[in-house]
């Protein structure tokens, strides 16, 4: 198979996503008081509604509207006030009454779009003649440093249950494929679900990941989903198909399935795309099928092939009342919602001089974010990037430090106290522990002395060792430096602060 | 020595509470009766003897205690087959069902034991309420009291005929086209259909969702009342999001003169073919002593009606295609033995667990639901729902309340009618009514003249117009000599209360 | 055009209702009648019509608070299964033997 790159030069990929998120901060079900099942044991969270019982009916919970309405704000979709559930039928024990209630031709929130900002060092596979968005309208300019920016369209956002879980037991690998028998536990029957299509407006699988990883973000901003791509509760499919350059009809896609990271994303979209290049190169044709990503073998394979559409009986479900959402809603709604990742990265990079992928990388994430304001309320403004360094290089190797810590070593950092190797092994100690990282610097040694008169003796104790080095900076080897500051810190006994020594050491020999 | 069958809901409870009797020997005289009619009737298919003695006990030490008691204090009451009780097993009278236990109760079942109610059973039906005899029930037929020979109607024939024998003294039914009226009128009791969304749906196993509802029946248009207050107290069911609040006394507006209110009268409907003289003539003088009573009598028009059974036949299948999905055996129900496939497991029970309609009416559903046909009939329904809804608009813009036939017959021999078509037709007179969710009613009025079967005429009002529905019955009930009839070779038997 | 036998056993086979080749024949005959009467539906000229799907009037939005409400034992919710293992629903192999994908 030939190269990504290269088939991007011949071929334009039409690539869609299908992204499930089940709105897993909630305390209950779609349509039942059960609890949202987080590690529970099988069947612990089940009534009668999500089991399917005769006679049992439906009520929706509202606070799942309210997170879909939230989603769609976010994404810059418009509200649809009048909406319905429908029944959505096949014949599949996951789903307690054999059919799935979700949404019909209307969803709550549809027609929005994401702005997708490619960096450049992301950039590249996407084929420098693919110039202007899918809306046919946009231009994908390229900025000065190659990255660019890509209007992805939203479709909709409906709103559905989740189906249970079901053990295949006694086939291979738990899979379905000669499976003797399958246990099913009704636990996550009925979790609220949110399904976002987008329009096939992505063209590279990096423009595929970096939209995930921005909808996760901003999902994750919202609350409503812990969004773990690993266990199930953000789950993604991919569509995609070729054509040839240049080309506006849509070639045969396929469906993608088991993309449970980001890498998997894109590495099964690369894979799809070479893959049906050589199909089509080959004179062949690309099948309307559903595969299955093998992370380990790195391959797609095929899990069914689709001949006819499914007909799945849609039809307006009569147990649920339709909706008519109030402007009072959806004003609630949006007085509810959090700064967005955007927005808040903006706001960080101008109020504290962070570069925008520092600012980005904070902003992403809300925990990191909201630990980031907290500690900077309590830093001088110069301080702060100090602190985005040590949230973003540092903190994330220590599971468990406080915001008082954070502030603690960021001073140590900024004031040039601790080296940062130094700050690290502080960190470990106190990881964990309710000690302040000045303290055990003190206590260990490790602090650096920033006593100018002292460090100036030491320097001068050093450059009369070594006087052959002296000389070859002054004749202009200036690499040298490095050994004596190293000189400096074994004679202080690590306790001098290099970046004096440094500084001490140019002006004498200046 | 009366019999528990003389005495109205009324009557009971006042008794119980005047210490008259206690709600034991009620249930135990309840439990006799049943005893002594129901091999003749075979209205029941449980008989609950534990729970209606527990509840009946209940009630005494409530009153030995000095509280004040509930309105259905110690009446004896029994439910369809298809609604949930804790205690009971809940069959839909299907082998699909058979064993099934019920795993909570029905709000509209709990709301007549908080009134005091005491349970004595569950009733038979047509299969998953899919009929209009009670012969298509998987375990037997039930008989008519007025003539055993007869079918007591259906789907809530159970219920009609335990009523019309005096084994109970209200039943719950259910009624999708008319599964509540059309028995009661065959077996001469009254028979209530509120309006869509006033009753609770929730623990009612589900036909047709958006045209199901249950109600009571009873000898007395007064049971009836009391039964519609027990079950609208506590206004709208939380746990079904169709219904709605109606809370209010039905009791306090029964009496009211009908005078100078009016009565629509479709006269189309009086000339149509299949309409048995007697249910004509008894209909004409219903309206008769409507204007005795000093109602002004109106013809309306309800042009959209004849095709009404059309547009039910596609909206009753294509939901009772979809409710019926969830019966594959996995979770409850029958399961097939020794299947190798799921696909296999699914198919066989549903084959051999479901009867014969109830596999028609799934297959016409699914057929009509798929796609490229949904279109052609289901949204097509759906839209003539919406003219039938208009028409009634115009009607009771005219008229307080429409005066029309239950049934086109009286009660016919089991098998007389095998032919699905006719039976599906002769529910024109009642499925409009679910169609546009409206409320209606049957009361007895007389025997016909030629079968010497009872004969009920309905009664129909606009949505939430229950308790004016209820006024005019009782104006109905009147003037006609039914009121807490017996099936005359069942009352007295056995059920002697000292 | 009326169904076919063919037509009605594709149906069979989505709804997982299995008919012997003689319930097929009836099960033909009775759903080309029932279609036949629904005949009346097609005369209809519906441009303009609003379909009404729920019977409610103006009843829109109802929803419930999420608030955790209790619901079976694992007895109770396993009480009418017919198989059962391992706290869960069991069910036969979902693909035949040789079918494996």
């Amino acid at each position: 198979m030939r190269k990504l790159s290269e088939v991007l030069r011949d071929w334009e990929a039409v690539i869609g996503l299908e992204v499930h998120t089940e709105l897993t901060t909630l305390e209950t079900k779609m349509f039942c008081g059960c609890r949202i099942s987080h590690d529970d044991e099988p069947n612990a969270n089940v009534c009668p509604v999500c089991l399917g019982l005769p006679g049992a009916l439906p009520v929706p919970n509202e606070r799942a509207i309210e997170s879909i309405v939230m989603a769609g704000l976010a994404t810059n979709c418009e509200v649809m006030r009048r909406s319905m559930f429908y029944r959505k039928h096949y014949f599949y024990p996951d789903m307690a009454k054999n059919f799935q209630t979700t949404q019909g031709p209307v969803a709550f929130v549809m027609h929005g779009h994401l702005d997708l900002e490619v960096p450049a060092d992301r950039a590249d596979e996407r084929p420098t003649w693919a110039s202007v968005a899918a809306d046919g309208a946009t231009p994908i300019e390229r900025a000065a440093d190659g990255s660019y920016v890509a209007p992805i369209r939203i479709l909709r956002i409906h709103m559905e249950e989740d189906a249970a879980k079901m053990v295949h037991v006694g086939g291979a690998e738990g899979r379905i494929g000669g499976a003797t028998e399958s246990l099913i536990d009704y636990n996550r029957c009925g979790t609220p679900l949110i399904e976002l299509v987008t329009e096939p407006d992505l063209r590279t699988p990096e423009e595929a990941r970096l939209f995930m990883e921005k909808l996760r973000e901003t999902f994750l901003a919202l609350g409503i989903s812990d969004c773990s791509l690993e266990h199930g509760s953000m789950r993604c499919d991919g569509n995609v198909s070729l054509r040839r350059r240049g080309e506006s009809s849509l070639g045969t896609k396929s469906e993608l399935k088991n993309l449970n990271s980001f890498k998997s994303l894109h590495d099964a979209l690369a894979y799809e795309i070479c893959r049906q290049a050589e199909v089509l190169e080959a004179g062949g044709v690309v099948l309307q099928e559903t595969r299955h990503w093998e992370p380990s073998r790195r391959r797609t394979v095929v899990m069914r092939v689709k001949e006819t559409a499914d007909d799945y009986r849609f039809f307006p479900d009569p147990d649920l009342a339709p909706f008519d959402l109030t402007d009072e809603f959806v004003e609630r709604c949006r007085a509810r919602m959090p700064e967005l990742p955007d927005a808040k990265r903006e706001r960080f990079a101008s109020q504290w001089g962070l570069t925008r992928r520092d600012a980005g990388r904070l902003a992403g994430d809300p925990d990191l974010a909201r630990l980031f304001e907290g500690a900077a309320a309590q830093l001088r403004p110069q301080e702060v990037p100090t602190l985005a360094n040590v949230l973003i290089n540092l903190a994330p190797s220590f599971g468990a430090l406080t915001m008082l810590q954070l502030v603690s070593i960021t001073e140590l950092l900024f004031r040039d106290a601790l080296t940062f190797a130094q700050a690290r092994e502080v960190l470990g100690i106190v990881n964990g522990t309710d000690q302040m990282p000045i303290v055990v610097a003190g206590d260990r040694g490790l602090l650096q002395s920033t006593d100018t008169d002292a460090l100036g003796a030491i320097v001068d104790e050093v450059l009369a060792r070594c006087t052959d080095q002296a000389r070859q900076y002054r004749d202009g080897n200036r690499k040298v430096l490095g050994f004596l500051v190293g000189q400096c810190m074994r004679a202080s006994e690590g306790a001098g602060n290099p970046k004096l020594f440094n500084q001490l050491l140019v002006e004498r020999l200046g | 020595m009366t019999s528990v069958d003389a005495l109205s809901a009324r009557q009971i409870a006042a008794g119980i509470a005047a210490g008259e009797f206690s709600a034991t020997e009620v249930a135990r005289a309840a439990l006799d009766a049943i005893a002594s009619r129901d091999n003749q009737t075979r209205a029941f298919l449980q008989v609950s003897e534990d729970l209606a003695l527990t509840a009946a006990a209940r009630t005494d030490a409530a009153r030995a205690a000095g509280e004040a008691l509930p309105p259905l204090a110690g009446v004896p009451v029994a439910f369809k087959d298809n609604m949930n009780l804790l205690g009971t097993r809940t069959t839909c009278a299907s082998r699909m069902l058979e064993s099934y236990e019920s795993a909570y109760t029905a709000t509209c079942v709990q709301r007549m034991l908080d009134a005091g109610a005491t349970p004595l059973g569950k009733l038979n039906m047509d299969e998953f309420a899919f009929g209009s005899t009670t012969d298509s029930s998987a375990f037997h037929p039930s008989n008519n009291p007025w003539d055993i020979a007869c079918v007591p109607g259906g789907s809530s024939g159970g219920s009609a005929a335990a009523v019309a024998a005096g084994e109970v003294t209200i039943a719950l039914g259910s009624d999708t086209g008319g599964s509540i009226r059309q028995p009661a009128s065959l077996c001469g009791v009254v028979g209530m259909k509120p309006t869509y969304g006033a009753v609770s749906r929730y623990g009612v196993v589900a036909f047709g969702s958006s045209l199901d509802q249950a109600g009571p029946l009873g000898r007395r248009v007064e049971d009836v009342a009391l039964a519609m207050n027990a079950l609208t107290a506590g206004g709208r069911d939380p746990c079904d999001s169709t219904s709605r609040h109606c809370e209010q006394d039905f009791l306090a507006h029964l009496d009211d003169p009908i005078e100078g209110r009016t009565v629509g009268i479709i006269p189309a409907l009086l000339q149509a073919d299949g309409l048995a003289p007697e249910v004509r003539v008894a209909t004409q003088a219903a309206a008769t002593q409507l204007a005795d009573a000093g109602a002004h009598i109106v013809e309306v028009d309800l042009p959209n009606m004849a095709n009404s059974i059309s547009a039910y036949y596609v909206l009753a299948s294509c939901e009772a295609f979809s409710n019926l999905a969830r019966f594959d055996g996995v979770r409850y129900g029958y399961q097939e033995p020794g299947c190798a496939t799921l696909a296999e497991q699914s198919s066989l029970s549903r084959a051999h667990g479901f009867g014969p309609e109830a596999k028609r009416r799934q297959m016409l559903g699914a057929y009509l639901l798929s796609s490229g046909v949904y279109e052609r009939y289901y949204l097509a329904a759906q839209k003539v729902r919406t003219l039938i809804t208009r028409d009634y608009q115009q009607a009771f813009a005219q008229a307080d309340v429409l005066l029309m036939p239950v049934s086109p017959t009286v009660a016919w021999p089991h098998g007389a009618i095998s032919d699905p078509a006719a039976l599906y037709l002769a529910d024109v007179y009642t499925i409009s009514n679910n169609i546009a969710g409206n409320c209606g009613i049957s009361v007895p009025v007389c025997l016909g003249a030629d079968s010497e079967l009872p004969i009920g005429v309905q009664l129909q009002g606009p949505a939430f117009a229950d308790a004016r529905l209820l006024t005019f019955a009782r104006a109905l009930e009147r003037a006609c000599q039914m009121e807490g009839a017996v099936a005359p070779s069942f009352a007295g038997r056995g059920g002697e209360l000292r | 055009m009326p169904l076919t036998k063919q037509d009605v056993a594709g149906i069979a086979e989505y709804a997982r209702i299995a008919l012997s080749d003689a319930e097929l024949d009836e099960m033909t005959d009775y759903m080309n009648d029932a279609i036949e009467l629904l005949d009346p539906l097609l005369e209809y000229d519906l441009d303009g019509v609003e379909p009404t799907f729920h019977p409610i009037g103006e009843l829109v939005n109802v929803t419930r608070d999420d608030v955790v409400t209790a619901g079976l034992s694992l007895d109770e919710a396993l009480a009418n299964a017919s198989n059962v293992r391992d706290r869960a629903f069991r069910v036969p192999a979902i693909l035949s033997g040789g079918d494996e994908s």
